[in-house]
């Protein structure tokens, strides 16, 4: 290896051959700096998300509601059917949930069945699903929100 | 060889390539997607719909177990008074009179603290439900009642709990029958500020009967509001504050004959002259 006549002075030693060892020694610690640097920002950035000020949703839609907040929407509007039978009311109710209202109650009552719904609770919601299944309101249009 | 000069700000560029690769594909590639949130959340308008909703189903199941664990979910500050204020906000924009009826019941169910049996266990255990009539909601008002029976005990929600072998009576108004006024006198107290209208409903029992719609109309205008929305005063108690000059005519939507003339009555005291506040009692022979 040749030693450079301008190389710095900061990297100049006895023998001309250290100073290539030293320069990637140089570079190798950068390069660790700079990782060490992600990682502390990412451990920061976590800490600061997850403890100090974790996300809050708001402004969320009813379709990004869980399921079982769901579920029980659509048993409050199973309830109400079953009080009034008015099918396009419950239709125009089931439309908050932002979906396809057939869609809304078969996902709800096959939640209910798995989790053990009450009878008289799963009874309504299986009739306001066959209520809709069954609905024609305007030469077989399926009901949409 | 340069790269021993270059300084820091091989990491400061890094970090902004970083940034700029992060933000585009956290809102193109793959924008965020709420999932599995609860209903605290929900938009403002959603959480109203959502509110209606559990009214809606508290009147076809009166409930008020399960409604105020709903309720709970849309973490309110103070349920009672967002039902109150949704009840008049509906009324307001014109929205159908059930939903402003139904969020008024529930309101005044909630004031009036009533701790009805559970009938979530009654829907999932053998018990029967008889609802008192519910067949048309004009009559919830004065019946917001269910009788349940339970392994042989039956008892009555929408009153103060009772558990007795024999059927219970139930304290609300008969259903469907005409309100009658008994008493309309004028109230002089400065501390009410305001010329106001007071109404009082009474059932037979001579119990206040909560959620009992009323109509106020004048010359270019109509309000309708409910007893039970203020039940620090009493749970069939509404009030009504009117304009100086303006002449009013007030009736029980359930029926009942209107009282008309209405006007501000004026009140004197040795600091001079108030407005004062008629005070109107309704019973439900």
């Amino acid at each position: 290896m040749e030693c450079l006549p301008n190389y710095p002075s900061k990297f100049r030693r006895d023998s001309c051959f250290a100073t290539v060892p030293m320069a990637q020694y140089e570079r190798m610690a950068r390069w660790i700096a700079f990782f060490i640097a992600i990682a502390v920002g990412t451990a920061g950035g976590l800490l600061y998300g997850w403890l100090v000020n974790p996300v809050k949703y708001v402004d969320t839609s009813p379709s990004s509601l869980r399921i079982d907040f769901k579920s029980d929407y659509v048993l409050m509007v199973a309830e109400s059917y079953r009080a009034d039978g008015n099918l396009a009311l419950a239709v125009q109710r089931l439309s908050g949930l932002e979906e396809q209202p057939v869609e809304s109650v078969s996902q709800a009552v096959a939640f209910a069945e798995e989790h053990g719904y009450g009878e008289t609770d799963l009874t309504a919601m299986k009739s306001l699903l066959e209520a809709l299944q069954n609905w024609n309101p305007s030469g077989g249009e399926t009901p949409s929100p | 060889m340069n790269g021993e000069r270059r300084g820091p700000w091989y990491l400061l560029t890094g970090l902004i390539i970083g940034a700029f690769l992060g933000l585009g594909f956290a809102w193109l590639v793959q924008p965020v997607r709420y999932t599995n949130t609860f209903p605290a959340s929900l938009r403002a308008d959603h959480k109203d719909r959502y509110r209606a909703m559990i009214a809606a189903a508290y009147m076809a199941n009166p409930d008020l177990v399960r409604a105020k664990a709903r309720l709970a979910l849309l973490e309110d500050e103070d349920p009672y008074r967002m039902l109150a204020e949704q009840a008049q906000r509906s009324l307001a924009q014109g929205n159908t009179m059930e939903e402003a009826r139904a969020l008024g019941a529930l309101a005044a169910a909630l004031a009036q603290g009533s701790a009805p049996v559970q009938p979530t266990a009654a829907s999932q255990s053998q018990a029967t439900i008889q609802e008192t009539p519910l067949a048309s909601t004009s009559e919830i008002t004065s019946t917001m009642a269910v009788t349940v029976t339970l392994n042989g005990v039956t008892l009555t929600i929408g009153s103060p709990v009772e558990f007795t072998p024999v059927p219970t009576r139930m304290a609300t108004a008969t259903p469907g029958g005409p309100f009658v006024l008994t008493n309309q006198q004028l109230v002089c107290d400065q501390d009410y500020g305001a010329p106001i209208i007071q109404i009082f409903t009474f059932n037979s029992a001579g119990q206040q009967v909560p959620a009992v719609e009323i109509v106020v109309t004048w010359e270019g205008g109509e309000n309708h509001f409910y007893t039970g929305l203020k039940p620090e005063v009493g749970p069939g108690y509404a009030d009504f504050t009117m304009t100086p000059g303006v002449t009013y005519s007030l009736r029980l939507a359930i029926g009942g004959q209107p009282i008309n003339d209405l006007k501000t009555p004026e009140c004197e005291n040795e600091s001079g002259k108030f407005n004062g506040a008629w005070r109107l009692e309704f019973i439900q022979p």
